[in-house]
């Protein structure tokens, strides 16, 4: 017979949570509740980042698309009809996703009317600067400043080109005087970049209300969580005083509820954050078209949001936590065992 | 924990007044006053008590009295507002958390008056719980357990929960979860209360052979007589007060004199 007291050593963390999980199961009703109250918040969270996706990429791609647009009906303007002209185009150095995108729209426009010098794209023939000139009545000027000649004398000899547009603000050519009249694609000046200014603070802006509605909503969580968590200490006082008068330390106690609240916390986030999600690609799908949004959402972004979402869910439910398992493992056995809750 | 450590250790060393250290559990003028709000309620008021390795004793006395009081104190279940308890010669006041929980687990089996068996568990769960928080693992722990179930005539229940069983399986279940960790003390709230003779019976023998097979002490609050027979001394309580220490054959009598008024 031992006759000496020896020490509780921890329970392995392993058996800790297969007391959790099987408490979670078997109060299944009240665990769904407090679930419930993480996916609540952490749908709301997700629905707001998801939201912020796709808004970035399906404005991005709307605004690309309008500006191809005002360049077609640039070249169109100043082409007329297009019967037998040839629009040539020269591109310098870094080419933007617009200006390949608009390149791209000449070509199905009709690959026999465009030929553009330094560009390799498909349906497009590279060519030098002699032979683009040939014929031309329109030369329109791509890509950054940097890499533009000084001079436009050398594109636009034998062409019948007057006007030459160029997408690219500031860009002065000598020897102007002479030759064609040199305008600005006008999308591109220092008003557009004003204007996107102005609009990345009002984003800004409404970045920041919006950071602020879910930090009050997430704080919401935590105490609808923390009060969940609460009363389900008071239903257990006795459970867990026989837990004590068993050998249970009052760090496993703590213990058993912080798993039982991050593995709630997860539960819910993981739900929350799908549902979240998937209810606001719905919704953006009905406004903008379902194309448009799937098309152009970027998933990596959502991946990401999803799981910060979810580990902020988990750590919200640990947060809420830490008060009720304090109440419930500092109870002294026997005043728990009197409970008649 | 330094401090009791080496405070076991002086008493194993034997520098302790001599004989004592046959007392497994020694009480020593133990008071508890619950005070809630402006009312007291002086539930134990200067209890002595020592109890021999391997003795079988019973407490007697009315509702109230402070059985269940006096089980908590000398459980380590809560703390005396003053006075002593000393379990192997250690006063359980100096123990820190982590020996005051292997005291619990290891050393005594509770008993209670009202089961306390954990609702949501099975059975085999309730009874292994224990072993868990002892370390042995899984295994081993169902073995066990099963084994113990099976001995108080409950090995085909295993898996049911507490809400399906009579008050009397759930008190099976509370003796078998009491044995679990092989307990040096086993004290016991009223373990027959909600047993019919046979099985009562069957639980006081059970009880005896623990004491006389493995050394186990046995502390039993009780109004059952049959109990009483098998008792090496008979302890009565009133008002927080041990009034009397008697032997069953003094109580014999009392009760033949009692029986034939
Ligand atoms: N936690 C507590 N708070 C307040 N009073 C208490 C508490 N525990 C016990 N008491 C009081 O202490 C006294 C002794 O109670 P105890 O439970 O020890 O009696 P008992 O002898 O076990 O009675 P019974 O035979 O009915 O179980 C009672 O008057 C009771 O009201
Ligand atoms: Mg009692």
């Amino acid at each position: 017979m031992n006759q000496s007291i020896g020490t509780q050593r921890t329970l392995p963390l392993r058996r800790a949570v297969h007391i959790a999980v099987s408490g979670i199961r078997i109060r299944i009703g009240r665990s769904l509740v407090t679930v419930s109250g993480v996916v609540l918040g952490i749908a709301f969270l997700m629905s707001n980042l998801t939201g912020q996706i796709v808004k970035t990429a399906v404005s991005s791609e709307r605004d690309a698309r309008h500006k191809v647009d005002l360049m077609m009906s640039l070249v169109s303007a100043e082409m007329g009809p297009a019967g037998g002209r040839t629009l040539a185009v020269a591109a310098f150095g870094q080419v933007s996703d617009v200006e390949r995108a608009f390149l791209a729209r000449v070509v199905a426009a009709g690959p026999a009317a465009f030929r553009a010098l330094g560009v390799a794209m498909q349906g497009l023939t590279p060519v030098t600067a002699d032979a683009l000139g040939d014929g031309a009545s329109l030369l329109f000027v791509i890509g950054d400043a940097a890499s533009a000649p000084a001079s436009i004398g050398d594109l636009t000899r034998g062409m019948s080109a007057r006007v030459v547009l160029d997408t690219v603000a500031g860009r002065a050519y000598a020897g102007g005087a002479a030759g064609p009249e040199v305008r600005r694609a006008p999308f591109f000046g220092q008003e557009a970049e004003q204007q996107e200014a102005e609009m990345a603070a009002a984003a800004r802006q409404e970045r920041f209300r919006i950071t602020w509605i879910i930090a009050v909503s997430l704080m919401v969580t935590v105490v609808t969580v923390a009060n969940a968590l609460l009363m389900s200490v008071t239903e257990r006082f006795r459970e867990i005083g026989t837990m004590k008068c068993l050998g249970a330390l009052s760090s496993f106690i703590r213990t058993l509820f912080l798993i039982e609240s991050a593995l709630i916390g997860m539960a819910g986030s993981v739900l929350g954050a799908i549902t979240g999600a998937a209810f606001t690609l719905v919704i953006y799908g009905f406004t903008y078209r379902f194309g448009t949004v799937f098309g152009s959402t970027n998933y990596g972004w959502l991946l990401l949001a999803g799981g910060g979402a979810v580990v902020c869910g988990t750590l919200m439910a640990m947060a809420a936590a830490i008060y009720p398992a304090r109440v419930a493992s500092r109870m002294v056995p026997a005043d728990a065992l009197r409970s008649t809750v | 924990m330094t401090a009791s450590h080496s405070q076991t250790e002086a008493l194993f060393r034997g520098e302790t007044e001599a004989g004592k250290l046959d007392h497994v559990i020694r009480a020593v003028d133990v008071h508890k006053v619950f005070r809630m709000g402006d009312s007291e309620t002086r539930a134990l008021a200067g209890v002595s008590l020592d109890v021999r390795r391997g003795e079988y004793l019973s407490i007697m006395g009315p509702s109230g009295s402070g059985k269940s009081t006096f089980f908590n104190m000398v459980g380590g279940l809560d703390k005396p507002t003053s006075g002593k308890v000393y379990i192997d010669q250690v006063d359980i006041a100096q123990l820190d958390p982590y020996e005051l929980a292997w005291l619990r687990c290891r050393k005594v089996g509770y008993i209670f008056q009202t089961f306390n068996l954990i609702q949501v568990m099975s059975c085999i769960e309730n009874v292994t719980l224990p072993m868990a928080f002892a370390g042995m693992d899984s295994e081993e722990a169902r073995d066990k357990g099963l084994d113990i179930l099976q001995r108080v005539g409950l090995g085909d229940r295993a898996l049911h929960k507490p809400a399906e069983m009579s008050g009397g399986q759930q008190q099976r279940v509370a003796i078998a979860r009491a044995l679990a960790n092989s307990p040096d003390i086993l004290l016991a709230d009223e373990p027959t209360g909600n047993l019919d003779l046979k099985t009562g019976e069957e639980i006081i023998n059970l009880f005896s052979r623990l004491r006389d097979e493995l050394g186990v002490t046995v502390i039993t609050a009780t109004h059952d007589l049959k109990m009483l027979k098998t008792s090496d001394r008979i302890v009565w309580i009133e008002d927080g007060l041990i009034t009397r220490v008697s032997t069953p054959e003094e109580m014999q009598i009392e009760i033949g004199e009692v029986g034939g008024h």
